[in-house]
């Protein structure tokens, strides 16, 4: 599905990634952990299509060479970023901005585009899946949100959008015990042997709940360690620091 | 230019049948206005929109002979939304229509006096000088309008380089409710439009007046508006600025006597080279009186947005709640926004406060909505739109709050 080959990248003249290789087939779900300054978040932004970075080596996705395609083409194909930190939109119904997205995606594909009442059939049996209160998608995109709020707001986009590979981008952080089960819960609702996932994380905590299949060590732009998921128990043993 | 306004005058005064007294009036505010000329940037008031030079890059002359034959297509008159009327033909009154009303609380003078007290404000003079029929509106006591009232302004295609200055007076007495709305059709030739109006809010009444430049038009537009408030009296005050080439805004507003309130909102959306002002002054005489004042604007191409609020608190106004914000988004490397907010204070006992802040469009905040799905241009539009969201929601009046949302299509 993925395949990311001798990435470099460069913000500002600085190397943050500098050659990484990684590939995902369907179905598969992959944790990158990695230290503070690994290139984590770099990583989804270059595979989301964020503008900034000089980038070199080859992504590809489904056989198409992802780096030429646009932000929004990306979504297009199925791929979802949920953000580390949701921006709020002043203004911007959240079940309006929902809609506008999942029809864009829709039309897009060449797909029927959802009228009012399929819309709210789909958001309501996604929220009470999700147990997400849907009284929050009448209000404010993301404004006024609590952080747990704005993370399984991010899930909830992704479960509506049912995307072939998401990636979460340190989306367990700032959650409470319980809202960190609700996301992990969602996220392996979504799991198939068609959707992969690509989880950024510090901790092994949220890798307890959604069991990957790798994990991948990131440091120092490179991916240094694969292994399964007793790698995550080790390095939250031992410590990034001490791996080499 | 000055010289054609002066034989313009003459042909007027020799045309129409005035009193004495009233040439008289007419003569000394022409006189006040050729002294002065259109005002220029070096006046403090005109400081970021020099009119003398609006006028003189747009029309080669200007014609203040108002040939009233003139029609009206019934198919243009704004039809979506169920209100009274007052339809104005190239500024002259041409249909009043309260068909929902009951008449006898409704008064109308068409073609009232002119008082002699003669104005600093030389565009004013120049109103004075040339309107032709100015309309006195009353409200009677207790009277609570049941459809809003639409004002509709509208210029014949034919009508060219012409100068149109209107007076309306309106008058609510005590205990009325009146809905406004002011709007223009849309035209592509250039004339000068010079609008007047005095309002007077009358104890425990209630005005909103949406205020609505949506019909794209090559118009210079001056509106000058004094409202005066009474005890308990509120206005609700919404400009959607939009349309004309030029605007400009003059809102004086004075709180009269205790507990009158003020929430006046405005939008300024530009494009182009259009050039909008919105310029407010609020006085606050008495004490217990409340303003707010929140004004947005969003400026493209190489367009130009001016606000200039000043609050005013006498030192009798203790308890004055006075406060003003104003935001914009600069879409644009050559757009120019200016904002000169102004206190004057001078009582102790009072919340005031002021803000002005403009800024890019959050390139982050495009990046989110791009990565789901949506295109550069709609993310864009959807965060404007939201921005610009916030000051529609201030609309109270749910039916004309929806005929703006689809008007502009703002729908967030």
């Amino acid at each position: 599905m993925l395949s990311i080959e001798n990435l470099k990248a460069k913000i500002d003249e600085k190397e943050i990634l500098k050659g990484l290789n990684l590939n995902i087939k369907p179905g598969e779900v992959h944790a990158i952990m990695g230290p503070n300054g690994s290139g984590k978040s770099t990583l989804s932004n270059i595979l989301s299509g964020k503008k900034g970075y000089e980038v070199n080596g080859n992504i590809k996705f489904e056989g198409e060479n992802l780096l030429e395609l646009e932000t929004e083409e990306r979504a297009h194909k199925g791929i979802f970023l949920a953000f580390q930190y949701p921006l709020e939109i002043p203004g911007v119904n959240t079940n309006t901005f929902l809609k506008t997205s999942i029809n864009a995606i829709k039309k897009a594909r060449g797909e029927k585009e959802l009228d009012a009442i399929e819309f709210l059939k789909l958001i309501k049996q996604k929220s009470s899946e999700l147990k997400f209160d849907q009284a929050i998608l009448n209000r404010q995109l993301n404004v006024g949100f609590s952080g747990g709020e704005k993370k399984k707001n991010e899930i909830l986009q992704m479960s509506i959008l049912d995307p072939k590979l998401s990636i979460l981008d340190e989306t367990d952080s700032g959650l409470d015990i319980d809202a960190l089960r609700i996301v992990s819960e969602g996220v392996n609702s979504l799991r198939n042997k068609n959707n992969s996932f690509l989880i950024i994380t510090h901790y092994q905590r949220l890798l307890d709940y959604i069991k990957p299949d790798f994990v991948h060590l990131l440091k120092n732009g490179q991916i240094i360690k694969s292994g399964n998921f007793e790698l995550a128990k080790e390095l939250e043993k031992v410590g990034y620091e001490n791996f080499n | 230019m000055e010289n054609q306004i002066k034989s313009n005058f003459e042909k007027v005064i020799s045309k129409l049948s005035f009193t004495n007294a009233q040439k008289e009036i007419k003569e000394k505010n022409i006189d006040n206005f050729l002294k002065k000329g259109f005002p220029t940037k070096r006046l403090e008031d005109w400081k970021f929109s020099d009119l003398k030079q609006i006028i003189s890059n747009n029309f080669e002359d200007l014609n203040f002979l108002n040939e009233n034959n003139t029609e009206l297509k019934k198919d243009e008159i704004i039809e979506d939304l169920e209100a009274n009327k007052l339809i104005f033909v190239n500024g002259v009154l041409f249909n009043v229509d309260f068909k929902y009303e009951n008449l006898e609380k409704i008064e109308i003078e068409k073609n009232a006096d002119l008082n002699e007290e003669v104005n600093q404000n030389a565009l004013l003079n120049l109103n004075s000088a040339f309107v032709s029929n100015y309309i006195k509106v009353t409200i009677k006591t207790g009277y609570q309008f049941k459809k809003p009232l639409v004002m509709y302004n509208y210029l014949t295609e034919e009508l060219n380089s012409s100068g149109i200055n209107t007076r309306l007076d309106l008058d609510l007495e005590n205990n009325v409710e009146l809905d406004i709305v002011n709007v223009s059709n849309k035209s592509s030739n250039k004339n000068f439009l010079n609008f007047r109006q005095k309002i007077n809010i009358g104890q425990n009444s209630i005005l909103k007046n949406y205020s609505l430049d949506t019909n794209q038009t090559e118009s210079i537009k001056y509106t000058h508006k004094e409202i005066n408030l009474s005890k308990n009296s509120h206005l609700e005050y919404f400009i959607l600025s939009t349309g004309s080439k030029f605007l400009k805004h003059d809102i004086n507003c004075s709180l009269n006597s205790e507990y009158g309130s003020i929430s006046l909102n405005g939008i300024i959306n530009l494009n182009n080279d259009q050039h909008h002002e919105i310029k407010t002054v609020i006085n606050h005489n008495e004490e217990n009186c409340k303003s707010y004042q929140l004004i947005k604007s969003v400026l493209n191409d190489d367009s130009k947005g001016v606000y200039q609020g000043k609050i005013f608190v006498d030192p009798k106004a203790q308890k004055t709640d006075g406060y003003q914000l104003s935001r914009a988004l600069l879409l644009n490397e050559s757009v120019e926004f200016n904002a000169k907010p102004e206190l004057e204070i001078y009582a102790d006992d009072v919340k005031c406060s002021h803000g002005s802040t403009s800024g890019n469009i959050d390139e982050n905040s495009i990046f989110y909505l791009m990565s789901r799905g949506l295109s550069y241009s709609d993310s864009k539009k959807l965060l404007t739109n939201g921005f610009l969201n916030e000051v529609i929601e201030k609309i109270t009046n749910e039916n004309i709050k929806n005929f703006v949302k689809k008007t502009t299509g703002i729908e967030v």
